[in-house]
């Protein structure tokens, strides 16, 4: 059941009956039909093992399951939406920027720092994100927030691209990820150029990046 | 909104107008593509997003080069904190998620408050000129950054901006608040509306305005900053 863009801040997604979505609690905006809404302890799919598992990684953020016939009507915040269709495939996004999800998709937590040592731990630290992240994997659609527009670069083994921690906002495909300094005798004197972190992505895959360095 | 020539070559220019130098593109309309293949571009300090290809980022300081600029920095405050950006590749530029309107400059003069310039060509010199009451009024302070030179320039907006056309039989009054940035051969002066209703609360909120008298454009922002006298 993919998501209809409404306007750049509002997504509609089509629901029947014995289909399920997970949608951050409390995104929903407006809703026709039969359709129930049910607080997820658990903040989405598998047993007690994983929201354990999401508690103990810091991306457990409160979600609801949608279910029912009918439509509903997502948005939050008045942040911009960004839909993404998964073909198999995996999104690797941050729990709080995760508005609403197709219930076919696989959920589920990756420890980041295991990607690129300890540099990988460091990354978490600086951009925020913390050591984990969000996957989601199958075939189906996620809606995604961010600040401002989103635009979508490619990344191929022959084009490395390189991202604003803060800007970051998801990646899809087989795409390595660690950070890159470019410190310099400048930045230690306090001269830098605010650029001295960057988010280096390298594979093959997509990054999307939001037009404004504000978190959410 | 684009300025002129913004879509397109200049009419008239040569056919290797533009080779070899940065190219800007809007991706979006919040976003800023420059393509670059070993020339350089100055950008606001941390405004880059992401980029492919090799780069490096160098902090230089705008509001004129060398002691001169140095010593007008100090006193004006007017100081923008710029990058140099050098490289082969794609670079992508966003501030805050405002919107962003491309300049094309062809000698003349671009008037803009440093914090609503996003990005120059290496090419174009900046510099501060002092801009007397209107600056105050503005919110902005008394001085403001000029670009001049041809290439390409990058001002960013609170909202889609609209470029007004001044000529001599037609001169514009603008909101303090809302103005970006001005080009062309212009004057402007500092006009009051402000009478015994003002003093009384019972101003219009439009005590004041920039009016515009000669031929160029300026561009306004759907949107007014905090001013001075934006309450009166």
């Amino acid at each position: 059941m993919p998501f209809t863009v409404i306007n750049s801040r509002m997504v509609e997604a089509r629901i029947g009956p014995g289909e399920r979505l997970y949608s951050q609690r409390g995104a929903m905006l407006a809703y026709r039909g039969e359709v129930s809404f049910t607080p997820n302890i658990q903040g989405g799919q598998g047993g007690i093992g994983s929201m354990l598992g999401r508690r103990i990684a810091g991306e457990a953020t409160p979600l609801m399951t949608v279910e029912g016939s009918g439509t509903v009507m997502f948005g939050h915040g008045g942040h911009h939406i960004h839909v993404v269709d998964l073909t198999g495939e995996t999104l690797y996004v941050e729990a709080d920027r995760l508005l609403a999800f197709d219930g076919s998709l696989r959920q589920g937590t990756m420890f980041m720092g295991s990607q690129g040592g300890v540099m990988g731990m460091v990354r978490g630290q600086f951009t925020g994100q913390g050591l984990f992240t969000t996957t989601l994997q199958g075939h189906g659609s996620t809606a995604v927030m961010a600040h401002g527009g989103v635009i979508e670069l490619p990344i191929t083994p022959q084009r490395t691209v390189h991202v604003d921690p803060q800007a970051y906002v998801a990646h899809r495909g087989d795409v390595q990820n660690k950070l890159s300094t470019a410190l310099g005798w400048r930045e230690m004197v306090g001269r830098g150029s605010g650029e001295g972190f960057q988010l280096e992505l390298s594979g093959e895959g997509t990054v999307y990046v939001q037009a404004s360095e504000e978190k959410l | 909104m684009r300025g002129p020539g913004a879509l397109g070559l200049p009419r008239g220019a040569p056919a290797d107008y533009g080779r070899g130098v940065a190219q800007f593109r809007l991706q979006g309309s919040k976003v800023l593509a420059v393509d670059m293949a070993g020339d350089a571009v100055k950008a606001k300090n941390g405004a880059m997003v992401a980029y492919d290809g090799r780069m490096t980022f160098k902090k230089k300081t705008g509001g004129g080069e060398g002691l001169r600029g140095l010593v007008t920095r100090r006193l004006t405050g007017e100081q923008m904190a710029v990058m140099e950006v050098t490289g082969k590749g794609t670079c992508y530029f966003a501030d805050r998620a405002s919107e962003i309107n491309l300049v094309e400059l062809r000698g003349e003069k671009l008037y803009v408050e440093a914090s609503n310039l996003l990005c120059t060509d290496a090419a174009l010199r900046t510099g501060t000129t002092f801009t007397g009451l209107r600056g105050a009024a503005q919110g902005n302070g008394l001085f403001t950054t000029t670009v001049e030179g041809r290439g390409q320039a990058a001002i960013t907006s609170d909202g889609p901006a609209v470029v007004l056309r001044v000529t001599r039989e037609y001169p514009l009054q603008v909101d303090p608040g809302a103005y970006v940035a001005h080009t062309g051969d212009l004057k402007q002066h500092f006009q009051s509306g402000v009478n015994l209703g003002t003093f009384l609360g019972e101003g219009s909120g439009e005590a004041f305005q920039i009016r515009f008298e000669g031929e160029g454009l300026v561009y306004v922002q759907p949107s007014e900053r905090n001013t001075l006298g934006g309450d009166l």
